[in-house]
């Protein structure tokens, strides 16, 4: 039984969470879903919101540049998360083994986690820039045309997915890391026993086994990679044309740029919704592989 | 007697040394907030000043920053809201007609009119009555002087052997500075993709911004106004001023875009994703024959340490078109000379009040302490504070610019002062919204420079969106404003 003063002083230890998530979060979140179905007009007497129903909603299901903004975002998270998982896999089963100067390896790849994402816009701004980067000068002195990773419209979209990649494999590599730190070796070891080769071993063994820490990985950079702005704000601006405008991006110029903050606000709701159908199909999908049984 | 006469004298010092001090010191205690981007551009005047006025007044000045992007709707909705957040706000004079329009800003007629310091009438008449004004009452006071001029390289231009060359190929002498668009793309394709200056570095034709949401929606009208603007039709650069039926898509709007685009291929590498502060590093870094800005370019080249082009740099009004489309008759008309009608890009940043502000005298007090003639020279002869001449005085002393590093500032001022002073010199559009409309135009600029579609259509589709804007605030109301905004009679 919790006595009076126990729920009392449980309350008391609440309530400043529960204002501050009341404030930043709930309010916030209403404020936007009040935007979501009205429009907001600025005048003498503030803010006002009138209701418009779903009209936001028919000018977004309508609106191309919209469906640009979404597909560009998709095909960055989708490329940029299978690469990032691919690279960090290898990266974690090679310094899985015990090889010389294991320590330093780790801590150099995880350098680019650290940076700000705005560092890195302009870092890989400069390098893949047409006239002055290293790239150019490098294919210049091979003899080879200059390049516009950033200024031609097929190209920028892989300019920011390289980018994407270098700056986060190392989250990958680090959860990956620790997942295969994590199976216990008697698995292994037995798995050798039986005469399983290193792809068997991988296959039947390590991959199932690291399935959790894998899906965790996935999820996470997914759902951060669908909110894409920084990089792609320094590098292109969303450029060239719409060709790397990503959905923050749009919603970003749109709220604060033409100052249409109900629509900007319908664009983050459409963000959010996309990110959460995402995970749930995600999830669901995943929990197949969540409990593994080795064979 | 003379003990009396002696304390006599002594009290009357300690009262008149009173009377001074509090005459000097008569904001104590008062803090004002500015608002505006981010030091250097713009905020540095505030920081440079700020100390002597605080010393001078006992008040404090508090600088609130935010970037560009954040700018407009910060200031709107502090407004809008009644906070006065920020006391004074330095802003885009293209705002002035939303905030004044909307009852955000208060009048400082009589504040000026009574201020000993200001020197008004030093004001170029342009800024002063028309920038700053709405509706027959001033809201502001100007900082900086903004229209766009055109640069080009003069080792470049006026070489003999450049200049027998260009004859040789394109069948017509180098024109210096070239008066026509058409000419600007027949020199930047002569001088682009070889190292004409012996630096052994290759060069490029021009450089102009392109970046969207980096001010390439400038570059465009000042490409356009030579097309549309004809001295005896006001408002042929954005709307008709009898509908308020956009003229954005118009035959010469879609010519000065497809120029617009057409040049991009003898830019410097890069071009396209360039916003009008790396515009002006590359010209100075010498890369490019020519280029368009506000006075910032001319600064640079000259004043900037890391120029590489100092001296070396001419300046002229902006380049025009013998074929202009007449709005009146729906045709193109040939004109003798090339129309090259000034544009007053953006119109420089003003100064101005919020109307719920608890501390007007004193940020009033500031404002004029900012722009007073010595002061204000100080802002436009210094770099990175981003104001350009904007008062006769400021044109008028050389000492300062050649002091400042200018090698020919008698050059520089002229072609600013000519634009200014320009019988057909065009006003940026000053109509409440006319953020979103620039942003509605700015985002279609981008598709068309990345190839993503047509001039034609992308104006098309400009149109249509600044309609609907207009529909959604009014057309009434809007009509008025723009007319307002050029000075034209309002039924």
């Amino acid at each position: 039984m919790i006595g009076k003063s126990a729920r009392r002083q449980g309350r008391a230890f609440l309530t400043p969470t529960v204002i501050l998530l009341l404030c930043f979060t709930i309010f916030p979140l209403l404020f936007t879903l009040a935007l979501v179905f009205g429009e907001a007009k600025f005048d003498e007497g503030g803010l006002r919101i009138g209701l418009v129903g779903l009209r936001n909603w028919t000018r977004l299901v309508h609106d191309a540049r919209f469906w640009n903004a979404f597909s560009v975002t998709i095909r960055i998270v989708v490329a940029a998360v299978t690469l990032e998982y691919l690279l960090g896999l290898g990266l974690a089963l090679l310094l899985d083994r015990k090889i010389r100067g294991r320590g330093i390896f780790r801590i150099l790849f995880l350098i680019p986690m650290m940076l700000t994402p705005i560092a890195v816009g302009y870092m890989w701004r400069m390098i893949f820039d047409v006239g002055r980067g290293p790239i150019t000068g490098i294919l210049q002195r091979l003899g080879l045309p200059a390049v516009g990773w950033l200024t031609e419209t097929r190209l920028a979209i892989y300019s920011i997915i390289i980018t994407d990649v270098w700056q986060w494999t190392p989250f990958m590599f680090l959860i990956l890391f620790a997942g295969l730190q994590a199976i216990p070796r008697d698995y292994v070891e037995a798995a050798k026993v039986d005469g399983a080769s290193a792809w068997q071993l991988f296959r039947r063994v390590t991959f199932p086994l690291l399935a959790p820490a894998s899906i965790a990985a996935v999820l996470l950079r997914g759902m951060e990679g669908f909110k894409i702005v920084d990089t792609i704000y320094i590098m292109t601006g969303g450029g060239p044309g719409r060709s790397t405008e990503s959905l923050t991006l749009f919603g970003y110029s749109i709220g604060f740029r033409a100052f249409d903050l109900a629509y900007g606000a319908t664009i983050a709701f459409s963000l959010f919704l996309a990110v959460m159908v995402g995970a749930i199909v995600f999830v669901t999908l995943s929990r197949r592989f969540r409990y593994v049984r080795l064979e | 007697m003379r003990r009396i006469a002696a304390f006599g004298v002594l009290a009357l010092l300690v009262v008149g040394c009173a009377v001074a001090l509090a005459q000097t010191r008569r904001f104590e205690g008062v803090t004002i907030t500015v608002f505006t981007q981010p030091p250097p551009y713009i905020a540095k005047p505030v920081l440079m000043f700020a100390p002597d006025w605080e010393r001078l007044t006992g008040a404090k000045v508090k600088l609130i920053t935010a970037p560009w992007g954040e700018l407009y709707p910060k200031m709107y909705s502090s407004f809008a809201l009644g906070q006065a957040l920020f006391d004074i706000v330095i802003a885009p004079a293209a705002w002035l007609p939303d905030f004044a329009e909307a009852g955000f800003l208060a009048p400082l007629d009589e504040l000026i009119g009574a201020d000993p310091y200001i020197a008004w009438g030093d004001i170029l008449p342009v800024y002063r009555d028309r920038i700053v004004s709405w509706a027959g009452k001033i809201y502001a006071v100007p900082m900086d002087g903004d229209c766009h001029i055109f640069y080009y390289r003069k080792d470049a231009l006026e070489n003999p052997e450049y200049q027998a060359r260009f004859k040789a190929k394109y069948g017509y002498d180098l024109p210096v500075p070239p008066r026509t668009w058409k000419q600007v793309r027949d020199i930047a394709e002569f001088f682009h993709g070889w190292d004409w200056d012996g630096d052994g570095i290759i060069n490029y034709g021009v450089v102009e911004p392109r970046r969207y949401a980096g001010q390439a929606d400038w570059c465009f009208f000042s490409r356009a106004v030579g097309y549309v603007a004809l001295p005896d039709q006001p408002g042929g650069l954005f709307f008709d001023p009898e509908t308020m039926v956009p003229r954005i898509n118009s035959p010469g709007h879609v010519k000065a875009l497809e120029d617009y685009v057409d040049i991009i291929k003898f830019g410097v590498p890069g071009m396209l994703l360039m916003d009008s502060g790396e515009v002006r590093s590359v010209f100075a870094s010498g890369l490019a024959a020519m280029a368009i800005d506000w006075g910032d370019i001319g600064v640079i080249s000259d004043v900037g340490e890391e120029s590489r082009v100092r001296g070396k740099v001419g300046y002229a009004v902006l380049p025009g078109s013998t074929e202009v489309w007449d709005f009146a008759q729906g045709k193109w008309v040939t004109l003798a000379e090339p129309n090259q009608a000034g544009y007053l890009a953006f119109g420089g940043w003003v100064a101005a009040i919020d109307r719920n502000s608890r501390n007007i005298a004193a940020a009033y007090d500031f404002i004029s302490y900012l722009s007073r003639p010595e002061n204000s020279y100080i802002s436009v002869t210094t770099s990175e504070t981003g104001f350009n001449p904007y008062r006769a005085s400021h044109f008028e002393k050389l000492a300062g610019w050649i002091g400042f590093g200018f090698v020919n500032p008698a050059a520089y001022l002229g072609a600013i002062r000519d634009t200014i002073d320009h019988p057909n010199v065009q006003v940026d559009l000053r109509i409440p919204g006319a953020a979103r409309y620039f942003e509605a135009l700015d985002a279609q600029l981008a598709l068309v420079a990345a190839g993503q579609k047509t001039a034609k259509a992308a104006l098309d589709e400009v149109a249509k969106i600044w309609e609907q804007i207009t529909d959604e605030l009014g057309r009434d109301k809007q009509l008025k404003a723009y007319r307002l905004s050029l000075g034209l009679p309002v039924p």
